[in-house]
């Protein structure tokens, strides 16, 4: 009996011993250590740097250095590989450790961070967790990669508590909005509509022909932001207030979401739309089930995506015609606007202990002659840095085309982290469910919205 | 004197033995622990430098305020209690079935218990490829209506779905516990009762299944463990969705901690489950031991 009572125990330690493994602080001030041996070794570099380029490189180059970067984003491994190897050339003497994941990165970040493992360049989301990791992040604002950096980019990266700064680079600048299968709109004999009455007409039109007309990724929590954010930048604009003076009232519980018709009325009417004339089992539909409908002219329009969806749509079917635009929120056809800005952000550990090594490689990837033959050859990305090149991209060329002539939208899912985000995905999942009602739905969002990131503040 | 100079050295013995495992769980197990403890005190994000001591605020946010945990409670509650019975009975009578002298029982008890060497997220993947896709197809094949709900897209079904997949991962594991048990029943036992005049059911119920007592704790306290720690199928199942509607405390506090930023409140909650489960199984292994009889 005793023994079994001890496995007994044993066997409950160990349950609650699973999710406590990765709290550890020590690490820390061993880290700070080498980092101000780095910043005394980089300034006689820096110093050197204007009066003599050629000889302090050279002096540098000697000595091996490795620099860790540990990011998200893994479609873009292939991209950054050639990156690196192309670096190889210009320093042979740095060694690039790259490493991504995707599935649970803020989870294998936080315990590397906790265990005093800062990988010297890490990846966040850009806006609000700029301040999150403000404690582990250079500023790039003196440096050349800043000035390189397009605007709606910079502004990104900028740090809300420290009222500036450029706190990461992006590997991209992005669009968001309703990527949709031109082929199927014409076979119905419409056009993209841009109202909601046009919208409802055209599902109609495109059903009879047999198409269903949305395929939805209800079932992703991160789909939800995307199609949430050109609500929620519609309603600040038919209020005439500024996207984040929006975000933090919702914050702050001074406002409700039935306060803005655009939130309220216009967000679910879409949903109940899109539910309505989409996938059988919208809760099962996920990003490939989207991009497999679409490519192959099953449905119209897919919801919730934008530039990245562009070359799995392509491999699946050459030929695919890919047509680009907003959503239609309400009648109002000037609400209809595409969004456009970078939503990730890569982190520069400011305790590096290489960091002008590190520094010199981002300065290098934006600002070098190879910088947009990367941006656009190698990982066909919508260019974060300054340029009048055209893109090969329907996306990015139809993306750039609404904004010069509609203007765009504001990028606000930067306001709020990814755990509003994926709480708010939830809640609308259980409203397609039929779990929760319309203001019971609100009412979660609405606190959760507070309790999340109202606090995190 | 020499006696106690013997216990001396004994005792020298045994430390020098138990020593080092008791170092290594110490490290990482209560240690860890301790420290979870202290972190449940306090508001942390899990990146911040310095957590903030909060005292028990977090335990009056799970307990009173927020529904989040207690709701996730109820989950895995139910999710045990089917998982345990079932698992249990199913096994029961495939080891049943497959201690009988039939054809290819080595095969079948293989076949059972390939599942279980597989891990958990691979064979969640698998069956959500069968929930999604390959249910799509019979249906399209054979028109059958149940192939064409939303296994995984409707939270109702989604409750079952889980659990069954659980248990067609883990009822090979039980399947050989129960072999194992029925084969030591001994058979002299058994033909005393066919003389007496028993019939095959009350051979089962009256000799087998009490024999069986101390393989039936085992595979119940081992079904129930695994069922309140049931983590990585749901997350490669259905994340928790649709809506909320399949948390298990596990992935809740998971959740909270790494997700949401909450490091504290995670701690917390561990803590609170790690007290609600040492209670249940200790239970549940009283009264099970306290019923097996021996011969």
């Amino acid at each position: 009996m005793k023994k079994k009572m001890l496995s007994a125990l044993l066997c409950v330690a160990m349950v609650a011993s699973l999710l406590v493994g990765c709290g550890s602080s020590a690490a820390a001030p061993a880290a700070e250590a080498p980092a101000a041996e780095a910043k005394e070794e980089a300034a006689p570099a820096e110093e050197a740097a204007p009066a003599e380029e050629a000889a302090p490189a050279a002096e540098a180059s000697d000595e091996p250095v490795e620099i860790y970067m540990f990011i998200s984003s893994p479609e873009y491994a292939d991209a950054i590989n050639t990156l690196i190897e192309e670096y190889k050339a210009v320093a042979p003497n740095v060694t690039i450790n790259y490493e991504t994941t995707q599935n649970d990165y803020p989870t294998l970040l936080k315990a590397k961070l906790n265990s005093g493992e800062v990988p010297d360049i890490f990846s966040s989301t850009s806006g609000m967790e700029i301040d999150t990791y403000l404690d582990y992040s250079y500023d790039l604002a003196g440096e050349p990669i800043a000035t390189a950096m397009t605007d709606s980019v910079a502004a990104a990266m900028a740090s809300t508590k420290q009222g500036g700064g450029v706190y990461g680079l992006a590997i991209k600048g992005n669009w968001f909005g309703c990527v949709y299968n031109k082929a199927v709109f014409d076979a119905a004999g419409v056009a993209y509509p841009t109202t909601f009455s046009e919208l409802e007409s055209a599902c109609e039109a495109i059903s009879a022909t047999g198409v269903k007309p949305f395929t939805t990724g209800f079932g992703e929590w991160w789909v939800w932001k995307h199609l949430g954010q050109h609500f929620v930048s519609a309603a600040a604009e038919t209020a005439g207030i500024s996207t984040g003076e929006l975000v933090e009232k919702m914050k702050n519980g001074e406002a409700k979401i039935s306060d803005y018709p655009e939130m309220y009325n216009d967000f679910f009417n879409f949903v109940d739309l899109a539910v309505k004339y989409g996938d059988d089992k919208p809760l099962e539909c996920t990003l490939s089930t989207e991009e497999a409908a679409v490519a192959t002219g099953e449905a119209a329009m897919m919801i919730g995506q934008g530039a990245w969806v562009e070359g799995d749509c392509l491999a699946i079917d050459p030929d695919v015609q890919i047509g680009f635009a907003g959503y239609p929120v309400n009648d109002n056809a000037a609400l209809t606007k595409v969004v456009s800005g970078s939503d990730q952000a890569l982190r520069v550990n400011k305790d590096s202990e290489h960091l002008q090594a590190v520094l010199d490689f981002v300065n290098w990837w934006y600002t070098s002659d190879y910088a947009e033959t990367w941006f656009n050859d190698v990982a066909g990305v919508v260019l974060p840095i300054k340029s009048d090149a055209v893109s090969t991209f329907e996306v990015i060329k139809q993306g750039s085309e609404h904004a010069a002539a509609e203007g765009t939208a504001d990028l606000a899912i930067s306001y709020d982290t990814d755990s509003f985000h994926q709480v708010f995905g939830e809640t609308m999942q259980s409203y397609v469910a039929g779990t929760l009602s319309k203001d019971e739905a609100c009412a979660e969002i609405e606190k959760q919205w507070q309790a999340i990131d109202g606090a995190a503040e | 004197m020499l006696s106690s100079k013997r216990k001396m050295k004994e005792m020298a013995e045994n430390l020098a033995f138990t020593l080092p495992a008791f170092l290594l769980a110490a490290l990482m197990i209560y240690i860890p622990f301790i420290m979870s403890g202290y972190y449940s005190l306090t508001k942390w994000n899990g990146i911040a430098k310095e957590p903030k001591f909060i005292g028990l605020e977090n335990f009056k946010t799970i307990l009173i305020e927020s529904k989040d945990f207690i709701n996730s409670l109820l989950f895995t509650g139910k999710y045990t209690l089917v998982f345990v019975v079932f698992s249990n009975v199913i096994a029961l009578a495939l080891a049943v079935a497959l201690t009988r002298k039939i054809k290819l029982a080595n095969f079948f008890r293989g076949v059972f218990f390939i599942p279980y060497i597989m891990s958990m997220t691979i064979v969640g993947f698998i069956w959500k490829f069968i929930f999604s896709s390959g249910f799509e197809q019979i249906y399209k094949a054979t028109q059958w209506g149940w192939l064409n709900l939303s296994w995984l897209g409707d939270p109702k079904l989604a409750f079952y779905s889980v659990v069954f997949v659980g248990i067609w991962q883990q009822l090979g594991f039980y399947i050989v516990l129960y072999i194992a048990g029925l084969q030591a029943v001994p058979s002299d036992v058994l033909e005393a009762a066919t003389v007496d005049g028993a019939n095959g059911w009350q051979k089962f119920f009256r000799v087998t299944l009490p024999l069986l007592g101390p393989s039936i704790t085992t595979c119940i306290f081992m079904s129930l463990t695994n069922a309140l720690k049931v983590f990585d199928i749901i997350l490669a199942l259905t994340k928790g969705g649709p809506g909320n509607s399949t948390y298990s405390v596990t992935l809740q506090i998971y959740n909270e901690a790494f997700t949401s930023n909450n490091y504290g409140l995670g701690s917390a909650e561990s803590i609170v489950y790690f007290l609600f489960v040492l209670v249940i199984t200790q239970v549940v292994l009283k009264i099970f031991s306290s019923r097996e009889v021996d011969l």
